[in-house]
């Protein structure tokens, strides 16, 4: 037994040698380009990158060759995305974390056909911190993520505004999105039968480094992993402070000197590298040797699935070197940062248990033994209720929880307060479900109500969810009054048009709920969700010739069909 | 080296698809031909627009030796708008094309030859009085980067020339995805 673990430590040793004799050469971290204001141009398209030497990866990639630009979103805006399919194939985006609209939120209903123009907008009410953005097609979501498709929301909102926080973006805040990848022998992706990366890529880039000041600096951390989770820290061991975590600033900095990171969370952490000379460097690492996370015993080795070459080590993320102090460098950290009203035990008025069921040999993981269909709504959450979600994983592996619509308030672990981490205690939309564990939250769904359209939860493991470990819940305003499919009347001027479409309800009291434009042919041109009438349509970007306008009305969902001419 | 039956298409070796220039042509238009570079390719896709030159070059080199290039767009032109014939028109002149550039518009070339992905590559060889596939895969190892690119048509045509089998029957393809419309 002595000489076995005496082997492995030399293997040990001789592994870390490994890494460390490969690490040595660097390759500056890919920062995405930002986008603000209130419009959002978002092209979605087919492209490769060099990521390695040797033939280029295919990828997608939003505006770019991987990943997308970073969205800069003020609370209180009303934010228009312009989301134009560029890709081979049908695609959706998804505004992960963020409090919209069911029909704005891009879940596996919004389908955007390629060629097709998707128009989503909201009002920005969720509160700063660090959400993203990412496909969601049912059953495809595993492979239009391994593209590369995807890119980072930041909100920014007046109390995190009022902090004495590192906000200059690229220079002392970060944004850092980690996965991984396996290469087949052509450097493509392998999405088959794959579920853990070989190499991992911060931002895109394989062996990043990155160069930060000597002073505070604010990491966004996102993993966007299959299934990995990370246990990150620095080199050195050194402390450093959880500031927000996925939905928003917790109320005070939480210092620690590890993180575990599941996928779909995001953390934000504050680090002082005021100690350090410039010119000096340190690593950020997944500290994962040793880490079971999901699997029984550990993580396995090398082959097959779920193996991996970064399987139960420790692995470099990010190679920092550290310069010179910034002007208005951050020096010191707020001793509070947010004042947070979550919703309370008291408010509760229906109480929701969901056990993960399944994963057994060629049977997919479920929700309470139902595996996803598209068509059949799951639950029913009324609108203004405060729920109290509790998922039990009496199961073989761990999962991530993701619900749609809301922040939650994580309130349990196994039936108690106290098992809930420090690192957890603010906002969440994405919680960790170990094996042997139940996880217990409360939300209250609030602002949107859409009998219609319905709001997904699923485990964030895309393989979990392609495979059907997904449901649906629709909010349900009872106050509202059902009318019953009637005739609806649309008129559209001008027509022949240009450059702007009206189109108007007949009688006032009806309301447009949908605009689906396609050409002559069949094939989708735009997607419009309760467009503003007022603004009218831009349809300029559209070729001459004859269009449908199907109508989708707002209460009756009654559809009615009117073409036009576009000059 | 893996073991790939030689595929014999000769049954689609009459079939006509319409070239850019507007003529209609098959395989067994080419009386002289004694093999054809097949190349699956499209308007949009990013990888495959990165091929155009190499595309002529291997045309110019390996049409004087009795064994043109076709170029198919095996693409569904009411999902893909970039891929309707007037655009592949443009593309033709756009790119100076020197070999025709055929529109599989009801996808039975690519159904026959079974082709997932543009850009992807047949060599297909005169055998018997038949065509038989002898290689299928990339056009080289490099997509971007055609300085360092090795090229595999061209390593199976100049062993095909000598009589020599191609050193490689197969290699992985990859691209865009060609989504063949359901059909009933």
């Amino acid at each position: 037994m002595r000489k076995i673990s005496l082997i492995l430590a030399a293997l040990s040793l001789m592994l870390v040698a490994a890494q460390t004799a490969t690490s040595q050469t660097y390759v500056p971290l890919w920062i995405p380009d930002t986008l603000s204001g209130t419009n959002f141009n978002l092209a979605i398209r087919d492209t490769f990158s060099q990521l390695r030497p040797g033939n280029q990866t295919i990828t997608g990639g939003i505006n770019g060759k991987f990943w997308g630009p970073t969205l800069f979103f003020n609370a209180g805006d009303t934010v228009h995305l312009h989301v134009q399919n560029n890709l081979n194939d049908s695609t959706t985006i998804h505004w992960h974390g963020m409090h919209l609209p069911a029909v704005m939120d891009g879940g596996p209903h919004q389908v955007i056909p390629p060629g097709a123009l998707w128009q989503p907008y909201w009002e920005v009410k969720n509160k700063a911190a660090t959400y993203w953005y990412h496909p969601h097609l049912h059953e495809m979501t595993l492979e239009h993520l391994t593209k590369g498709i995807g890119g980072f929301i930041i909100v920014r909102d007046a109390e995190e505004a009022a902090l004495a926080l590192p906000r200059t973006y690229g220079i002392d805040d970060i944004p850092l999105v980690f996965t991984s990848r396996r290469y087949d022998a052509s450097n493509q992706f392998v999405t088959q039968n794959t579920a853990y990366g070989d190499y991992l890529l911060a931002n895109g880039t394989h062996d990043a480094e990155v160069t930060l000041p000597a002073q505070f600096v604010r990491l966004r951390i996102l993993n966007a992993e299959i299934e990995r989770g990370y246990d990150i820290g620095f080199s050195d061991n050194r402390n450093f402070y959880i500031i927000a975590n996925d939905g928003g600033l917790l109320e005070a900095p939480v210092m620690v000197n590890r993180v575990k990171v599941n996928v779909g969370e995001r953390v934000e952490i504050l680090v002082d590298l005021s100690d350090e000379a410039p010119g000096s460097a340190l690593d950020l690492k997944a500290y994962n040797a040793g880490q079971a996370f999901g699997f029984p015993g550990g993580e396995p080795g090398i082959n097959g699935e779920f193996g991996s070459l970064l399987n139960n080590v420790n692995f470099n993320m990010l190679h920092i070197n550290v310069s010179a102090t910034t002007p208005n460098a951050i020096t010191q950290i707020p001793a509070a940062l947010a004042s947070n009203i979550y919703p309370s035990t008291a408010d509760v008025s229906l109480t929701r248990n969901l056990a993960i069921t399944g994963g057994q040999v060629t049977v997919p993981f479920t929700f309470d033994n139902t595996p996803f269909v598209l068509s059949t709504i799951n639950k029913q959450v009324n609108l203004n209720a405060t729920e109290k979600w509790t998922v039990t994983n009496n199961n073989i592996f761990g999962h991530t929880f993701h619900i749609h619509d809301v922040q939650f308030k994580i309130v349990e672990r196994n039936g108690q307060t106290a098992s809930v981490g420090t690192h957890e205690q603010g906002w969440k939309d994405v919680m960790y479900v170990p094996r042997g564990e139940s996880v217990s939250f409360i939300a209250k769904f609030e602002d949107y109500a859409d009998a219609e359209h319905p709001f997904m939860y699923h485990c964030h493991f895309s393989n979990h969810e392609d495979d059907g470990m997904m449901g649906q819940f629709v909010v349900q305003d009872n106050s509202t009054l059902v009318r019953k499919s009637e005739s609806a009347q649309f008129s559209v001027y001008p027509n022949p048009a240009q450059e702007k479409l009206f189109i108007a309800p007949k009688n006032s009291e009806l309301g447009i709920y949908y605009i689906t434009i396609r050409n002559v042919l069949g094939r989708t041109m735009m997607m419009l969700p309760k467009p503003n009438m007022q603004s009218g349509i831009d349809i300029s970007a559209l070729a001459a010739g004859i269009y449908l306008a199907e109508i989708t009305e707002d209460v009756s969902k009654t559809r009615t069909v009117i073409q036009f001419i576009k000059n | 080296m893996p073991n790939v039956r030689a595929q014999d298409i000769s049954a689609i070796a009459d079939l006509k698809l319409r070239n850019t220039d507007g003529r209609w042509l098959a395989m067994n238009d080419f009386s002289d031909a004694r093999g054809f570079i097949l190349i699956f390719t499209c308007n949009h896709c990013p990888f495959a627009k990165l091929y155009s030159k190499r595309l002529n070059e291997l045309h110019r080199q390996y049409s004087a030796q009795g064994v043109p290039l076709l170029a198919i767009n095996p693409m569904d032109t009411l999902v893909y708008d970039e891929e309707r014939f007037e655009f592949m028109v443009e593309k033709s002149a756009r790119d100076s094309f020197e070999f025709p550039y055929l529109q599989d518009n009801l996808q039975l070339f690519a159904r026959y030859m079974k082709a997932t992905h543009t850009p992807q590559a047949f060599v297909v060889w005169k055998n018997a009085g038949g065509w038989e596939v002898v290689y299928q895969g990339a056009i080289d190892d490099n997509g971007a980067e055609p300085g360092k690119a090795h090229s595999y048509i061209s390593d199976a045509l100049d062993a095909l020339l000598q009589h020599k089998k191609p050193p490689l029957p197969k290699t992985d393809s990859f691209g865009c995805r060609i989504y063949l419309r359901e059909s009933k």
